[in-house]
Parts: structure tokens; C-alpha cells; sequence
């Protein structure tokens, strides 16, 4: 033993330990995810294609440019409308869910619960490219819907821009509501037996109680899987480019989509204003986040 | 203590175990062909043998039998030569490839040859200049490669590519179909449009059947159609949509197909070939390299014949689509190698007619290069295109094909007038829908 590691007292020698230990995952952190992401800063100061850059001039070219790009607008809106309509639809579903699958006389709950996160375990270009497969124009969905008389002709699901947005919907709330079930159920079990058994001692019914009980002890994790869900949406890229390739005439493309697009999709090579774009994302989710959890926090 | 010890032999292990795994990568580069990203694409390396290049190519039915046959035409003169061949899933995790080695700016991670894109290589090497080797000094005769093949590969005078397939288009017509409705070949050979969709009519009140089909998604229609008229997209290195009368005029001509029933447009590429397989259309017009996925159906052998594409005019129309070369990358150290391998098969070398040839029996591949495409093989009969010499006839239209104004932009482009022609269809005026279009790309082109 050397002597200075003797000289060391108790609390210095902890401190030590655990810089040791959480030394590995923090250069890992900054070195793939920090240091791009100011690389990603400074290249979205840059215009040009491909090795052919120079500084932007003026410097914040890529960012007012974004201001004038219709089609990056119509990315936007796209997200939005997938964000305004999925993430409510996905997570009362979820919490519905939860709380069925919750219930201690439930039988077979395992095999449910297994059944509802089991899409999760696909990933995400081969959920894409089933969905895609089943509303095709001669998939299965159309021949159900045409044997059943619910349809006169085969529809052409992905190319029209409203079934085409709500097949992107669709297939997103069946994709990911198991997964935000498995945290919500998690948190219904750190939830005291007792404190419902008081609630109906006092006569409340089941609606009562789920608004009066489980839903503000769950408040932690509906912040968190509300955050999560946000962060997921804004940066949606496979089913976009998978389902429907952003079609028909860019009315379902998103923005990680249109991002790729400038970046490798098309061949253009623009990495200064796709980087410009992907901190545009990058504070649009700082900024839903830091609203969601000034909602979501009661402490007063 | 001991529990140190054993600790500290357990991170030894690791750590060995890791440098291990890596290191074996390094050395055993015959493995790296073995490896395998997420995307399903082939790991690309360099051998470090003398005699030994390495190529990254896709497709194993049409592009891989080339450089294969190709391979055995060098050994003939050069027995110790080797090709080694890094099959990828698509042209995408090429183009992916030299982005990202570009951006890294570090090559070493690319093969000695690339399979490319005709429509991205401009862009690329305008992008990334340092990522190729110019082949000027190659002793290619390239007054007898195809004019309109060659202007893809040829940037600011200086060629970089080698061809390998031919995209001419052709139009494949079902004449039994026709026959059917009371047509024969000539009837559809060097008609107008406006003819053309007179007789998709015929067709699909008869027998259901539309008379083209086309993938709404990449949208290859439009261009082959301003093509054929020698038009282009663009015009002086900027977007030429708006105000261009031809193009107004073919987007008029698809609406009224579509409106008809005389073009069936599928939301994408594999809706586009089941049409085709599934007997649902009764025309295929697009680059030649759609052959193999006609004949995909063998009951329908003998029953397809190819001829021109209607024009707005009524002549003959020729156009090419698609179709890719053979690229030397900066990485290559043994360029000059690559250079002597590449003009003596693909660039029309004495080992031309050769790798042509096979390439066309193996592959279905069909040449650009005017001498070797005079070989026997070219005169051929096709049995399930009724006995009729295919080959020569793709050949022959192809020296007809127009040179058009290329540009970087090559797709966006496409992916503005594909949203045209949907709004269009939708209900917006032809003008304002092209007026949309170009305002998009002349954005999408400010630097």
C-alpha cells in the first residue's frame, strides 16, 4: 500500500470510488454525445454541400432560412398534428390499460400484459413496413373492407393525406401505448393498497378514485412518459420514411424526415442547415419538456 | 486482498478480450467481407494483395454477374488478377458510405471501386471532389461509349466513371392485348400522347387493364416524357418547372391518363412491380433494367414486345433512366490497376465484347459501348419477347437518346414535380401547381 492512499480518509477514498466508477460512462457520454453535438453547433453555422463549406454569412443563415423553407413548415405542422393527436389517444390508452391490467383477480394478466407490450419488441422498420403491407393497395385491409361491403372499391390508404396521416397515427399508437403501459404500471404498484381501501371506506366509487387517487400519485410518471412521448414525436423518422416516404406531396413527412432528406436522403449533402434544423428540434423539446413539467409539478 | 486480485483479473480479461476483438478485424481483413452493419451492407475494406481490388456493388441478378464476367475477361491476359466483390443491399449504402467517409474525411473505409449512381455522381463529386479518381488517363475511347452515358460521368471536362448498364427506355407493349382491342405494335409505335391515351382507353374498357403504370413515389414518368423532347428540369444550373411549356404540357398529358384510366400510379416501387407481375397492366415503359421484372411472370412468354415511347409530337421518343458506372475511389492504392482493369472490360477495351456478353447472358445487362454491343450475343432473338432482338433494338434507340441538362438536384427535383403531379390531381391548376414546384426548388438550390 503507497502512502498516500493510507493519508486518505474514509470520504475521500468514497469520493474516489465513485469517480472510478462513473468515470467510464461519462467520457463515454461526452465523447458520442456531447462532442457531436457541438460539432453538430458549429457545422449548423456553415453553409455549402458536401466538404465544399464555409462560415455562413450572415451567421444565423441557416436559421432564418428555415423561416422561408415551406416544406420544413409543413414538417412542422405534420409532427405537430402527430403530437396533438397521438400522444393524448396513446396515453389514456395506456393508463386505461394499466389500470385493467392492474387488477389482482385478473386471470391470465401475465399473457395480457405480454400481448399489449409485445410491439414494442419490433422494430421499428418492420412494424413500418407491415402497416405499410396491410393498407396497401390490394392489402388486407382493403380486401377485408371491399368483402365486407364497407367499401365499393379498393382505397388507396397511403396515397390520400388523410387516411395516409391517420395510418401514420394509428400505427404509432399500436406501437408504442404498451410501452407506456409497462410504466404506468409500475407506478400503479407503488401505489398503497390501502389508500384505495380507505377511498371506499369513505364511499368512493371507481371514478372517484381514479381521478382523487391514482391519477395524482401517478403524476410522476404521466410527467415522465408525457416527456418521453413528446421527445419521441418531434424526432419521428421511420414511419415517415418507411410508410409513406412523406407522400403524397410532402403531406406526412416529419421533420427528422426532411432533416435526412438534406442530409443523405436526396444526395445534397447540406449538413450545415440540417444540423440548424436539428437544434430547431433540439429546443422545441427543451421547451415542451420544461411546460410539462411546470404542469405536472403540484408542489406549491 | 483476494477479492482484489480477483477483481482486477476479471477487468484484465475484459479489457483483453475487448482489444481482441477489434484487433482481429484489423488483421484478418478477408473476415471484414464476413461482417455485416445493421443496415445488412457488407463491411467495405481494401486487400492489401497486389493483385487483388475489391468492389462494392449491388444487386446479385444484374450488376454482380457483370463484374463477374468481367473478372474472367481480365484473367485471360492477367491470371493472377482477383476481383473480390462486397455485395450491398442497395445503392443507398454506397452513396451512405462516401458521405460519411467524406465527412469523416477519412477514405480507408472504402473499396478500391464503387458501383454509383449515373443520377447522384455529379453530385457527389462536386460534394466531395477528393473522394475519386479521375480516369482521363485511362486510354478509354469514348467516342465509343454512348454520347448520354458518358455525360453522367464526365464533370467540368474531366471523365470519372466507367459505364457498365445502359438505361434506355423502352415500352413494352402485351400484344396479345392489343391485338385484343384491335391493335398491332405499329399502331403504338410513334404515336402522340394524346393518340396513346385514346388507345389506353380502348384498353381498359375492354379488358381492365391500364396501359402504363408508373411508382407515383420516385417518379420517373415525368422525366423520361420531357426527355424524349429533349427538355430537362433545368436550364443554366436553375430550376426550369415553372414557365416551361413542355413540362406543363406533359403533367396536362398525365392528369388526363390518370383521369382515364390509361395510367395507373402505385404509391411505391414494390406496388409498382406487383402491378406489373399481377397482370394488371398491359404496358411497362421505364429503363431497360425493368426486363428482368417482366419476365418474372413466365406465363406471359411471348406475349411482350418493346418499341419508342409516344412523344407530344408523334416521332419516335428515346430516353434513358437509371442505370449506374463503375467508380475508382481516392482510397485505392492500386488505381492505375483499377484503371487498366476497367477500360479493358467495361471502357471497351479488347476484353469488352467478352464481359458484355456475359454480362448480358448472366445478368441481363446491356452495354453502352457501340462496338461491343455489335457482338452475336445482341442479335439474339428473345423468346418471351416473341423472337424479337431486344438487345440490338435497346442498343440502337439508345444512340437516339438526348443529351439533357443534368443537375445536383436531380431528385429533389423529381420530388417536387411527383408533388405537382398530386396536386395536380387534387385539383390545382397545372400553373400554380409547377409555380409551387419550382419556388421549392429554387429554395431547396440556394447554397
Amino acid at each position: 500500500m503507497s502512502k498516500s492512499k493510507k493519508g486518505m480518509n474514509i470520504q475521500a477514498k468514497q469520493q474516489r470510488a465513485g469517480w472510478f466508477f462513473l468515470a467510464p460512462a461519462s467520457i463515454m457520454i461526452a465523447v458520442f454525445s456531447f462532442y457531436p453535438m457541438i460539432q453538430a453547433f458549429l457545422t449548423s453555422f456553415t453553409t455549402g454541400t458536401g466538404v465544399n463549406v464555409k462560415k455562413a454569412d450572415p451567421l444565423f443563415y441557416n436559421y432564418t432560412r428555415m423561416l422561408a423553407d415551406k416544406t420544413f413548415q409543413r414538417s412542422v405542422g405534420n409532427t405537430f398534428l402527430y403530437l396533438a393527436i397521438e400522444v393524448p389517444i396513446m396515453l389514456v390508452l395506456a393508463i386505461l390499460l394499466a389500470q385493467l391490467l392492474n387488477n389482482k383477480d385478473l386471470k391470465f394478466r401475465g399473457l395480457f400484459r405480454t400481448m399489449v407490450f409485445l410491439p414494442c419488441a419490433t422494430s421499428l422498420v418492420s412494424y413500418a413496413l407491415i402497416f405499410k403491407s396491410l393498407f396497401a393497395l390490394d392489402g388486407l385491409i382493403n380486401e377485408i373492407f371491399v368483402n365486407l361491403g364497407i367499401l365499393e372499391n379498393n382505397y388507396n390508404f397511403l396515397g390520400n393525406t388523410g387516411s395516409a396521416r391517420a395510418i401514420i397515427i394509428i400505427a404509432l399508437i399500436w406501437r408504442w401505448t404498451g410501452y407506456n403501459m409497462v410504466f404506468y404500471l409500475a407506478g400503479l404498484q407503488n401505489i398503497e393498497y390501502s389508500v384505495y381501501e380507505a377511498a371506499k371506506i369513505d364511499g368512493a366509487n371507481g371514478w372517484k378514485t381514479f381521478w382523487k387517487i391514482t391519477v395524482p400519485l401517478l403524476m410522476p410518471t404521466i410527467v415522465m412518459t408525457v416527456i418521453m412521448s413528446i421527445n419521441g414525436t418531434l424526432q419521428l423518422f421511420d414511419e415517415s420514411m418507411n410508410l409513406t416516404m412523406g407522400g403524397p406531396a410532402f403531406s406526412t413527412i416529419t421533420m427528422s424526415h426532411y432533416i435526412y432528406n438534406n442530409a443523405f436522403g436526396l444526395g445534397v449533402g447540406k449538413f450545415g442547415y440540417a444540423s440548424a434544423m436539428s437544434f430547431f428540434i433540439f429546443v422545441l423539446v427543451a421547451i415542451l419538456s420544461a411546460i410539462s413539467m411546470k404542469v405536472g409539478d403540484n408542489r406549491d | 486482498m483476494k477479492k482484489k486480485i480477483v477483481s482486477l483479473l476479471l477487468v484484465g480479461v475484459l479489457t483483453m478480450s475487448a482489444f481482441a476483438g477489434c484487433g482481429k478485424k484489423e488483421t484478418a481483413k478477408d473476415d471484414a467481407a464476413d461482417a455485416t452493419d445493421e443496415s445488412g451492407a457488407n463491411a467495405m475494406y481494401v486487400s492489401d494483395d497486389e493483385n487483388t481490388l475489391t468492389a462494392a456493388a449491388w444487386d446479385a441478378n444484374f450488376n454482380i454477374p457483370a463484374l463477374k464476367a468481367a473478372e474472367k475477361a481480365f484473367q485471360k491476359e492477367n491470371p493472377d488478377f482477383k476481383l473480390e466483390l462486397i455485395e450491398q443491399p442497395d445503392s443507398k449504402a454506397i452513396e451512405n458510405a462516401v458521405t460519411t467517409a467524406a465527412q469523416a474525411k477519412d477514405y480507408s473505409n472504402l473499396p478500391d471501386i464503387v458501383l454509383f449512381q449515373d443520377h447522384y455522381i455529379q453530385q457527389y463529386v462536386t460534394n466531395y471532389p477528393d473522394a475519386w479518381v479521375s480516369i482521363d488517363d485511362a486510354g478509354v475511347d469514348w467516342s465509343d461509349i454512348g454520347e448520354e452515358k458518358a455525360s453522367f460521368s464526365t464533370i467540368d471536362g474531366k471523365h470519372y466513371g466507367f459505364p457498365v448498364d445502359n438505361g434506355t427506355v423502352i415500352f413494352a407493349y402485351r400484344t396479345d392485348i392489343l391485338e385484343e382491342c384491335g391493335y398491332t405494335m405499329d399502331d403504338v409505335t410513334g404515336i402522340t400522347w394524346d393518340k396513346f391515351i385514346e388507345i389506353g382507353e380502348q384498353v381498359y374498357n375492354k379488358t381492365g387493364k391500364y396501359l402504363l403504370s408508373m411508382d407515383g413515389d420516385g417518379n420517373d414518368l415525368p422525366y423520361m416524357m420531357l426527355q424524349a423532347e429533349g427538355a430537362s428540369q433545368f436550364k443554366g444550373g436553375k430550376a426550369n418547372l415553372a414557365d416551361n411549356k413542355t413540362l406543363e404540357q406533359i403533367l396536362d398529358v398525365i392528369e388526363r391518363m390518370q383521369q382515364k384510366n390509361v395510367l395507373l400510379l402505385a404509391n411505391d416501387w414494390s406496388g409498382y412491380t406487383n402491378d406489373i407481375q399481377k397482370d394488371a397492366v398491359a404496358g411497362v415503359m421505364n429503363g431497360n433494367w425493368i426486363i428482368p421484372t417482366i419476365e418474372q411472370v413466365a406465363e406471359n412468354s411471348g406475349k411482350w414486345e418493346i418499341t419508342s415511347m409516344p412523344t407530344l409530337s408523334g416521332e419516335e421518343g428515346y430516353a434513358s433512366n437509371g442505370g449506374s458506372s463503375l467508380y475508382i475511389t481516392a482510397n485505392s492504392k492500386k488505381a492505375d490497376l483499377a484503371k487498366k482493369f476497367l477500360a479493358y472490360t467495361f471502357g471497351g477495351g479488347k476484353g469488352a465484347v467478352d464481359t458484355y456478353d456475359n454480362a448480358l447472358r448472366d445478368g441481363g445487362v446491356i452495354t453502352t459501348c457501340i462496338s461491343a454491343g455489335k457482338s452475336e450475343v445482341y442479335q439474339e432473338g428473345v423468346e418471351y419477347f416473341n423472337g424479337q432482338a431486344i438487345y440490338a433494338k435497346i442498343v440502337e434507340m439508345g444512340s437516339h437518346v438526348k443529351v439533357v441538362e443534368q443537375s445536383d438536384y436531380h431528385y429533389t427535383a423529381r420530388e417536387k414535380v411527383a408533388a405537382a403531379i398530386t396536386n395536380i390531381h387534387n385539383g390545382t391548376p397545372v400553373k400554380d401547381a409547377l409555380a409551387t414546384a419550382q419556388e421549392e426548388l429554387a429554395f431547396a438550390m440556394e447554397e
